[in-house]
């Protein structure tokens, strides 16, 4: 099972949806990109306590440039890195030490995750995910969506347990863009989380 | 009397269950109720404790009636469109009125089973579904003194771009604090308004300049600020007590405002498809009623020196009824399978206004047509209180203006075929 967020779990997302004929067809007509907003939660915390959770949060992190990562410096999720687990998020993998990094989690509440966020970008193409990645704060600020929310409402839809809509109306996600577009293609919204999401099993 | 031409519905052995169980007890509690109610001279008695109505109503939820549209994951009963239509047939060839109260108690527990989350989930709908002793009997806020079909209207999105012709609305709700501040009035047509527990409230949001900027959430009553009205004494669907809700200064939680912008304007079109195939389909039940009642008069019925039925004036009014009640049940069954794929099964929430309007039209059109033609053959006798046509032919009629007048609801779905189609 994948660590959501990881690189495992990007790679897998990438590969549901390009093996997904339901998912292709559903989506045929979509055009848009989503800004996705994943704010620090308690559940997080858990997550991040266990070492498969701390892993494949760096692996997600790692696949960022250096550079790019730089720009969480002085946002609230650099200074959980920098300055509750001791490693700047711009440092190269090998100097995130795990161990170091699981003994200073235990410390952290969710008051210390208020307004931490990663940001992770997508691109949906007539049927196809053309890309998925983490970037850094203020990039692609002008996609046509953004979807935004914590930690645990995320885990709930991309495990598939509950449906995007539902997560949105109850307020546990934050959906910004053209609503009517949505609706009108409601299909592949509802054909992202059933046939893609929760094809990749999270951990 | 009953034959389904759909063998695959027909030669279903469970399916046939269904509809003989349901028939048996629309037969033998429903009917001999509603006429009961019917006949009683003073609304106040039709929601006195002692009343009928409660048994009927506590009856229905012990078969689980009042779960037909709530999500199955939260406690729906689990049918499919095809069963949904043949329970709600046959409790309206039981009584539409009565049926009405089981559909409108289920309209704001079923919106919370598919949009909440949480404590909604847990502390309302939960027990909601659980209950079988009415403790918990919900009803439908729509219309206003100032806006009666056009609310309805209101709620097609074709029709949003010409929303601000209408009036804006009186109901309206204030941020306040961690909740909600609800003031104004709803009108006296709120079905089973005078024994509801829990409204289903479409509301307005600030700045209150339009219909659209709106809202719908649940509003317990039983709580200070909510004032009821006395039942309506009406023409028809009398087993239906309607009274108005007033709200002044009525508080309710964050969660408890289900549906908010812009899902509201975009999308609470799809809660009238969903009643609109509810409606469709209990006044085919009564349609049905109609028929059969006519037909079994015109056998017996010696006139002319021969049944009715050998007449060829009456043979032509049995045809045309037959015709509209069969129409009318495959046309809204249809229809309902349909509106049921777009909003339970793939949740996708985009079914056709126009055509879930259309067969609530055609559902409740043709039953006022048939039991028209049947009160013609009863003649004289029809018009007497000992004949049950008399009661379907005012239920029939007072259909044509519940849950939006006709003429109303076909201008939405003419909005929805000039823009869609």
């Amino acid at each position: 099972m994948a660590i959501f967020p990881s690189r495992e779990w990007v790679e897998a997302v990438l590969q549901a949806a390009e093996k997904s004929e339901k998912y292709k067809e559903a989506a045929k007509d979509w055009e848009g990109d989503f800004l996705s907003i994943i704010e620090g939660d308690e559940e997080f915390v858990r997550d991040l306590s266990r070492r498969e959770g701390m892993e494949g949060f760096i692996s997600f992190l790692d696949m960022m440039p250096l550079e790019a990562r730089k720009k969480y410096s002085g946002t609230p999720m650099g200074d959980v890195f920098e300055k509750k687990l001791g490693v700047p998020l711009d440092s190269p993998a090998d100097k995130f030490s795990i161990d170091e990094m699981l003994s200073m989690v235990s410390k952290l509440s969710a008051e210390d995750l208020k307004g931490a966020c990663t940001y992770f970008w997508s691109d949906f193409w007539h049927g196809s995910v053309r890309a998925m990645k983490p970037v850094a704060p203020g990039e692609h600020e002008d996609a046509t969506f953004k979807l935004s929310g914590k930690y645990s409402a995320w885990k709930l839809m991309v495990s598939g347990k509950q449906d995007t809509i539902r997560l949105v109306m109850s307020n546990k996600l934050k959906l910004e863009g053209d609503m009517s577009y949505v609706m009108k293609h409601m299909k592949a919204v509802v054909a992202l989380t059933k046939e893609v999401f929760a094809g990749v099993p999270i951990d | 009397m009953y034959f389904e031409i759909d063998p695959k519905i027909g030669e279903d052995k469970g399916l046939s269950l269904l509809r003989e169980e349901t028939h048996r007890f629309a037969e033998e509690v429903i009917r001999p109720a509603a006429r009961e109610l019917d006949r009683m001279s003073d609304p106040e008695q039709v929601i006195a404790k002692d009343s009928p109505y409660w048994d009927v109503l506590k009856q229905m939820k012990k078969l689980g009636y009042h779960r037909i549209f709530i999500d199955q994951d939260y406690g729906g009963l689990g049918v499919n469109a095809t069963e949904a239509h043949i329970i709600l047939e046959e409790l309206g060839w039981g009584s539409v009125g009565l049926t009405t109260a089981i559909g409108v108690d289920q309209i704001a527990p079923a919106v919370a089973s598919l949009f909440a989350m949480g404590d909604v989930i847990e502390n309302l709908v939960k027990p909601w579904v659980e209950d079988t002793e009415a403790k918990y009997h919900g009803c439908w806020g729509v219309t206003e003194p100032d806006c009666g079909s056009d609310y309805i209207m209101a709620c097609e999105e074709s029709f949003l771009p010409h929303v601000k012709e209408l009036h804006p609305g009186e109901v309206r709700a204030d941020k306040d604090g961690d909740g909600w501040v609800i003031n104004g009035p709803k009108s006296s047509w709120i079905s089973s308004a005078p024994t509801a527990t829990h409204v289903g409230l479409h509301v307005t949001l600030p700045p209150h300049d339009s219909l659209a900027n709106g809202a719908f959430c649940i509003v317990p009553l039983e709580q200070e600020g909510v004032a009821k009205g006395k039942p309506v004494d009406k023409l028809g669907l009398r087993d239906d007590p309607q009274g108005d809700i007033s709200f002044d200064n009525v508080h309710i939680p964050d969660d408890y405002m289900l549906i908010r912008p812009p899902f509201y304007e975009l999308r609470i079109g799809q809660i009238i498809c969903v009643t609109s195939c509810f409606m469709g389909t209990i006044f085919t039940g009564l349609a049905r009623a109609a028929f059969e009642e006519a037909l079994e008069y015109s056998k017996n019925r010696v006139q002319g020196g021969k049944p009715l039925c050998e007449h060829q004036l009456v043979k032509q009014k049995l045809y045309k009824m037959f015709e509209k009640v069969e129409s009318s049940r495959y046309y809204t069954r249809k229809i309902m399978e349909h509106v049921w794929e777009r909003i339970y099964t793939e949740r996708t929430f985009d079914a056709s206004s126009r055509h879930a309007l259309s067969a609530q039209i055609y559902g409740k059109r043709s039953a006022f047509e048939v039991a028209y033609e049947a009160l013609q053959i009863f003649g004289g006798y029809g018009l007497t209180k000992d004949f049950l046509i008399e009661k379907l032919f005012r239920d029939a009629r007072a259909g044509l203006i519940e849950d939006g007048t006709t003429e109303v609801l076909g201008l939405a779905a003419a909005y929805n075929i000039v823009q869609e189609c």
